[in-house]
């Protein structure tokens, strides 16, 4: 006997008539509901995330089917992952069904359900079913029973838990009563191919025949509304996510990580900075916060969040979707909280596991520059000073800017002049200049330089704040201000060819400034050092250490800078253990985002958390590569370890020490 | 309401100072400038009662000073001064505060000026005589060094610490100078729109002599860096180190130790 079906059996006409008219609605329901959304989402500015569509769309495509970025973090994930599989193979036999239905039978007299196929098709869609239901029911269990921290239960969840396992389970009991009213008597070898289907068929065996059909056609219809009604509610839910969470791969930003709205300082009319209103954002800020699906992720890494304050990079999303459903024209700031607005570290751990694709750090920044230039607002006195004194004196300290380039005195380092022609000239930045602590990275940066045989200018008095901790407050001027003073500073040197040994000024100077059309070459001492030892310029004798090795976000997150400064410590002698959080996942110390110039008043200090991770890996030695991290470290340590049995140092004064050994 | 603000560009304090050529001054080299920050707070005042009354009200900002004071007047424009006045003097540093306060007069008087605000002293010169000097020459009432001021119908009462933590409550009728010192308010960061407006305004320049420069009453005849006769100790280690090592400086450093009456 032919392995195959009858399609639309024991429904009757009128109702798959009526099914077609109500996928129709559904449909429209869908669109209708879209069409809202998109209404919010043009309350945005105009913003281009279209452009090399094939290369978005191939994005879209990998992101979406291979489920990659969701089943990252395996808890949630996976089972998401599965799930969705599961059931876009069970849409995909759907799509099959119609497509036999109305094209191949009627037009081709053609039937493709049939024969080894049809078998291979009924197990497929079976086993699909069976995953989905399995998944759905570890999903459930993890929100409703397991309650993770961070994982929200609303009536809406749990509706859209009930659909799902209600399509599921109608599909299955629809094709049991189907498969006992026909292959289970007339051919039950083809039964076997549909074993979740066998079992319930063999459940409603013993009913009558007419039982069965009656049953069959009430819950066909049911399964049949229970899934036009998913298409239909899909953009009035969470649900639509289908669309916005895969539609932001496709508008993810292909600018370099970090790269922060332009603001236009010469528009002479301009009368509006920042986003103070979600008129003022851009529509893909609003897109966002319909492709956030609440998963808790971004909360759950959010440095600020995890020691007590009042920010999690979901709400913040939350709270704009909000505000741009209202249509409410101002109140956006007052909606997300001054609090949670100037908590933020821009460490951008929330961005990174964000399975969305959702940007929250550049909707951070543009309120604080609404904050900063609408209103002189500041996370503190202290913060605020602290501009001013960058401003005058070039340096947040306000420490002489005259005396910028003091450090070096006796150091085998010239200061530029246009004629000499080093091989770097070291950018030196405010902490090393300035922080005796950091001071000594800074000689034994020149130090490692002088080994290598390489030649060094500083900028000296001339060079300034590189603004990165003002333009992360929100102050775009004040940072503009220094950025173009730093620029033709380093154009009169006769630079060529800049290193610096902060991961703010290099993400600075080798991004932010090529926008204000700034082109040498920036390296970080990171990858420096590391290229002067695999070059055997730097020759290390090394002395074996315990040490963990602390990422900073700046150059892990930002600038995929992982790998060279751990080369550069096991060379040094280092026997690296890792810290829970690292590599692209690392935990931020507390001082990015200009935090670093501001009290830390809310909640337990960063830094205190990351230490605890550090003293974790038994190391004795923990390496920063950022004069913000081992500032923070240092601090750190001193409050509350009284022993001070661990120490932190900067990645070059490990190399130091491994020149110096006999 | 006509208010004016009187203000300084001064060097910033963290700066470097060394005598110039003559020995008589310091020299400008190296030095980052700012407005005085009594000014500021003056400034602010200003502002903030402009912002009160609403419409109606004016404040114009003047400093005396060679061309880069231009830039602490364009603060003070973006702080939210409404006009601002250049008296551009390339001398004004070295002047002395009779001088200045000639100026400021021979720029205010006639031109009806309800209120005039401005810093205690200066950062640098630090004589905190140019207000009192002014409002003498110009024969209004004056108050110096104001922690607390209000404006009513015409009166304004401000407050002014005496010695001790005292204070004084003082009402006067206008037209008035204020001198204005820290703690009355905190200087506003100024607003992005504020600062592109400031940087196209037009500014008003004069010549010292158009104002009435007279000559001075004082000069200065000798700068010099501050000699070292103290130096402080930190000392490092545990409580009774400590202890030890404040004993062992209180009997060999002091004549307190021993003489049984510390207290």
């Amino acid at each position: 006997m032919g392995a195959t079906r009858e399609i639309f059996w024991n429904t009757g006409s009128a109702a798959v008539a009526a099914m077609y008219l109500l996928a129709l609605v559904a449909v429209g329901a869908l669109a209708h509901g879209f069409r809202r959304r998109r209404d919010i989402w043009r309350r945005g500015k105009p913003l281009d995330r279209t452009d090399h569509p094939l290369r978005r769309l191939s994005r879209l495509l990998a992101d979406t089917v291979s489920q990659r970025k969701v089943a990252r973090v395996a808890e949630g994930g996976v089972p998401h992952a599965i799930f969705f599989w599961a059931f876009l193979l069970l849409f995909a036999g759907t799509l099959l069904v119609m497509a036999q239905a109305d094209l191949l039978t009627p037009f081709f007299n053609f039937n493709l359900l049939s024969g080894d196929f049809y078998r291979l098709y009924s197990l497929t869609l079976d086993l699909a079913g069976l995953l989905a239901f399995v998944a759905l029911g570890v999903l459930a269990a993890r929100r409703f029973v397991i309650r993770p921290p961070g994982l929200e239960r609303t009536p809406g969840d749990a509706t859209i838990h009930l659909l799902l396992l209600a399509i599921l389970v109608t599909g299955f009991i629809v094709e049991g009563f189907r498969m006992a009213a026909t292959e289970l008597r007339d051919n039950p070898g083809l039964a076997l191919w549909s074993p979740v289907g066998y079992l319930f068929a063999e459940l409603f065996a013993g009913m009558s025949d007419q039982a069965q059909r009656v049953a069959h056609r009430a819950l066909w219809l049911a399964h049949m509304l229970l899934a036009l009604g998913f298409i239909a509610i899909i953009p009035w839910t969470k649900l639509r996510h289908i669309a916005t969470t895969s539609g932001n791969s496709f508008f993810e930003p292909d600018e370099p990580k970090g790269t922060l709205a332009p603001v236009d300082l010469d528009d002479e009319s301009a009368e509006r900075f920042g986003a103070s209103a979600v008129g003022d954002l851009f529509w893909k800020d609003l897109f966002d916060a319909d492709a956030c699906t609440k998963c808790g992720r971004c909360q759950q890494r959010c440095p600020a969040w995890l020691t007590g304050k009042p920010l999690s990079p979901m709400k913040v999303i939350a709270d704009i979707g909000d505000v741009a459903e209202t249509a409410s024209e101002n109140g956006l700031i007052d909606a997300v909280s001054r609090d949670a607005l100037w908590s933020c570290t821009t460490c951008g751990a929330c961005e990174e596991i964000c399975p969305a694709s959702i940007e929250h750090v550049g909707k951070i920044i543009e309120m604080r520059r609404s904050l900063v230039l609408m209103a002189g607002e500041f996370p503190g006195d202290e913060a605020r000073r602290a501009c001013d004194a960058i401003e005058i004196n070039g340096n947040p300290f306000g420490l002489s800017g005259a005396s910028r380039g003091d450090w070096a005195n006796g150091l085998p380092v010239s200061v530029a002049d246009g004629k000499s022609e080093t091989e770097i000239l070291y950018f030196t930045g405010c902490y090393a200049s300035f922080d005796p602590r950091n001071s000594k990275v800074a000689e034994s940066f020149i130090k490692i330089c002088a080994a290598a045989g390489v030649s060094v200018a500083v900028l000296g008095k001339v060079e300034r704040c590189c603004g990165e901790p003002a333009r992360k407050l929100g102050n775009e001027y004040l940072y503009r201000m220094v950025a173009e003073s730093n620029i033709a500073a380093i154009r009169a040197s006769g630079a060529r060819r800049i290193v610096t040994a902060c991961p703010h000024c290099f993400n600075t100077l080798a991004r932010d400034y090529r926008e204000l059309g700034f082109d040498l070459p920036v390296e970080h001492h990171s990858t420096f050092i590391r290229r002067l030892v695999g070059e055997g310029r730097l020759k290390l004798n090394p002395a074996p250490f315990s040490a963990t090795y602390h990422d900073s976000c700046y150059l892990a997150r930002y600038r995929d800078i992982v790998e060279a400064p751990r080369v550069v410590v096991e060379a040094a002698g280092g026997r690296l253990a890792e810290m829970e959080w690292s590599g692209s996942e690392t935990f931020c110390c507390g001082a990015g985002g200009g935090r670093i110039l501001a009290e830390e008043r809310m909640g337990t200090p960063i830094v205190d958390e990351r230490l605890r991770m550090a003293r974790k890996t038994g190391a004795s030695t923990l390496i920063a590569a950022c004069p913000f991290c081992l500032s923070m470290f240092e601090d750190g340590i001193k409050r509350s370890d009284a022993h001070q049995s661990l120490k932190a140092f900067d990645l070059a004064e490990v190399v130091v020490r491994s020149l110096e050994n006999p | 309401m006509n208010i004016l603000v009187c203000i300084k560009q001064v060097p910033d304090m963290e700066g470097h100072f060394t005598p110039n050529a003559a020995g008589n001054w310091f020299d400008e080299t190296g030095l980052a400038w700012r407005m005085n920050e009594y000014d500021a707070v003056a400034v602010e005042e200003a502002v903030r009662l402009k912002e009160s009354l609403g419409g109606g009200a004016r404040v114009m900002a003047l400093s005396i000073g060679p061309a880069r004071a231009v830039e602490a007047i364009r603060k003070a424009l973006a702080m939210g001064c409404d006009d601002g006045v250049h008296i551009e003097d390339p001398e004004a540093l070295e002047r002395d505060p009779w001088q200045i306060a000639s100026m400021i007069a021979g720029f205010a008087a006639g031109r009806g000026f309800d209120l005039i605000f401005t810093g205690m002293q200066s950062e640098d010169r630090g004589s905190a005589q140019v207000g009192l000097l002014a409002a003498e020459r110009l024969g209004v009432a004056s108050v110096t060094g104001i922690t607390a001021f209000e404006w009513r119908d015409g009166s304004t009462t401000v407050e002014r610490e005496l010695e001790g933590g005292r204070r004084c409550r003082l009402r006067l009728k206008s037209p008035a100078l204020l001198t204005c010192q820290p703690g009355l308010n905190t200087p506003r960061y100024p607003t992005l729109p504020n600062i592109m407006k400031s940087k196209r305004a037009a500014l008003t320049v004069l010549s010292p002599d158009s104002v009435g420069l007279e000559s001075p009453k004082v000069s200065s005849e000798n700068f010099r860096p501050h000699e070292r006769n103290a130096e402080g100790v930190i000392l490092e280690g545990d409580a009774e180190t400590l202890a030890a090592r404040v004993c062992e400086i209180l009997e060999t450093r002091t004549a307190v130790h021993g003489k049984g009456g510390a207290r």
